[in-house]
């Protein structure tokens, strides 16, 4: 069964949360849609854990080629990416 | 002639790993490439590469030991008739694997470094010194029975009391690095603040002409710091004995923070790679870095260094050099935006004035080739 799109998108933005304040930052207005490489609210050491969280959380392995700002960009991005995996397999 | 498969620096700063596995035994015939063992420290369990192909002659190994970085673990040769460097019906006992002997020079290094000349390979009629230097500069080898802990006099005991605790491998690795920089290297340190914003336009158009999701800032000015090295082989160097060893390709060393690890991630030959192949590679590094996961090439043969604290926001940053380097940037980004790049440098092979101008190079993005 495919998990919650939602559930998806809240634990990616809640991790996303998690790491800023490791940085000192508050991301708790981070919508859904905000591209995060753009808010500033983490940077790429951090977007690297949170790539490196969502792999092992879903059971996934993202290739380089789709370390995109396309498929990963967003919370959306990221939900829409995984279940697009999920359903591939 | 036999070939030596050697155990490797899984980072800089653990000179012992511990034999997990052992995939080969003696009369496999392996290839290029295939996997031979698996060795260990206390952060990372990486997989050990066959650099060659051939028949296993001898494994100088067992489970659950410790072995040096550096020493020899498998030996492999043409045919299973081979026989192994350095035992008794070997082609000139004691002397190198091809069958070399070794010069008055060769011979030195090799008993300061505590190799046999059976560890390395020659590439004329006769080991020279040329040979033993590039063996030791490829392993990063410090000399035999280099102290892994201050040279100076045994400090007293602190009166407070307190508790105390081993140091993990990585932690003693930290110490002994710490401990080349100030006892071989004569470092010194300069800084130039710098306006970020070119470097950080370019950043943006490439990450967005090639849609990447990290900022390739960091990566960008690496590369360009490998082309300089490249440009100027002096910053590619390091000091053996009275000569000036300058390292045929650069191998660009990145520090990455993964957890409490501080792993050096290695991108080898990196001044020919194209930017966007070099920014690739690295962020690739950085991925298997943060899950422990790099190949013990990966952490190997890094002869300059590039570092950044921006994320912490600090004002300076000194690093360490790494031994057998002479130099590394350090940059940084303080809370008030102020950019720094600084470097760490071995006096005995590089000046100031050389350093300065490098950095005030690397403080502009270059120009297109």
């Amino acid at each position: 069964m495919l998990p919650d799109k939602n559930d998806i998108q809240l634990a990616i933005k809640q991790k996303v949360i998690e790491l800023a304040e490791g940085m000192g930052s508050d991301a708790s207005d981070l919508a859904l849609d905000e591209i995060i490489p753009a808010s500033g609210y983490i940077d790429s050491a951090a977007l690297l854990e949170l790539i490196a969280w969502f792999e092992a959380q879903y059971g996934i392995q993202v290739p380089s080629e789709d370390l995109t700002i396309d498929n990963l960009g967003s919370a959306v991005l990221m939900a829409d990416y995984l279940l697009k995996r999920k359903s591939a397999n | 002639m036999p070939t030596a498969i050697h155990v490797p620096r899984i980072n800089n700063n653990d000179d012992e790993v511990k034999l997990v596995a052992l995939n080969v035994a003696v009369g496999d015939t392996v290839i290029p490439g295939q996997s031979v063992a698996e060795v260990e420290t206390d952060k990372a369990v990486v997989e050990v590469e066959a650099t060659a192909g051939g028949v296993v002659l001898a494994v100088r190994g067992e489970i659950d030991t410790k072995l040096q970085v550096g020493s020899v673990l498998i030996w492999l040769g043409a045919s299973a008739d081979e026989a192994v460097p350095g035992e008794a019906g070997s082609a000139n006992d004691g002397a190198a694997a091809t069958g070399a002997e070794p010069t008055a020079k060769a011979r030195d290094l090799l008993r300061r470094f505590g190799l046999q000349a059976a560890q390395v390979a020659a590439s004329g009629a006769r080991l020279s010194a040329a040979d033993v230097e590039r063996h030791i500069a490829a392993l990063g080898l410090a000399p035999a029975g280099a102290p892994a802990v201050a040279r100076a006099p045994q400090r007293s005991a602190p009166l407070e009391p307190g508790q105390l605790r081993d140091l993990r491998s990585d932690e003693l690795g930290m110490v002994s690095t710490v401990c080349w920089h100030r006892d071989e290297a004569v470092s010194g340190y300069l800084e130039v603040s710098y306006d970020p914003a070119p470097w950080e336009a370019l950043a943006a158009r490439v990450q967005d002409e090639h849609k990447l999701l990290l900022n390739p800032l960091l990566p960008l000015m690496a590369h360009s710091l490998a082309r300089l090295a490249a440009d100027s082989p002096r910053l590619n160097a390091t000091l053996v004995g009275k000569q000036r060893h300058e390292y045929d390709h650069v191998n660009l060393g990145f520090t990455v923070q993964a957890g409490d690890v501080l792993y050096l991630a290695v991108v080898h030959d990196a001044a020919r790679l194209s930017q966007i192949d070099f920014v690739q590679q690295l962020i690739d590094l950085q991925r298997r870095a943060a899950g422990h996961h790099l190949k013990a090439r990966e952490t190997q043969g890094m002869t300059l260094g590039f570092s950044s604290m921006a994320r912490w926001k600090v004002s300076r940053h000194i690093p360490v050099l790494a031994p057998h380097t002479a130099l590394m940037v350090a940059h940084t980004v303080d809370g008030e935006g102020r950019a720094v790049l600084g470097a760490s440098y071995d006096h005995r092979v590089l000046h100031g004035a050389a350093i300065a101008q490098t950095l005030n190079k690397l403080s502009k993005p270059p120009a297109p080739r």
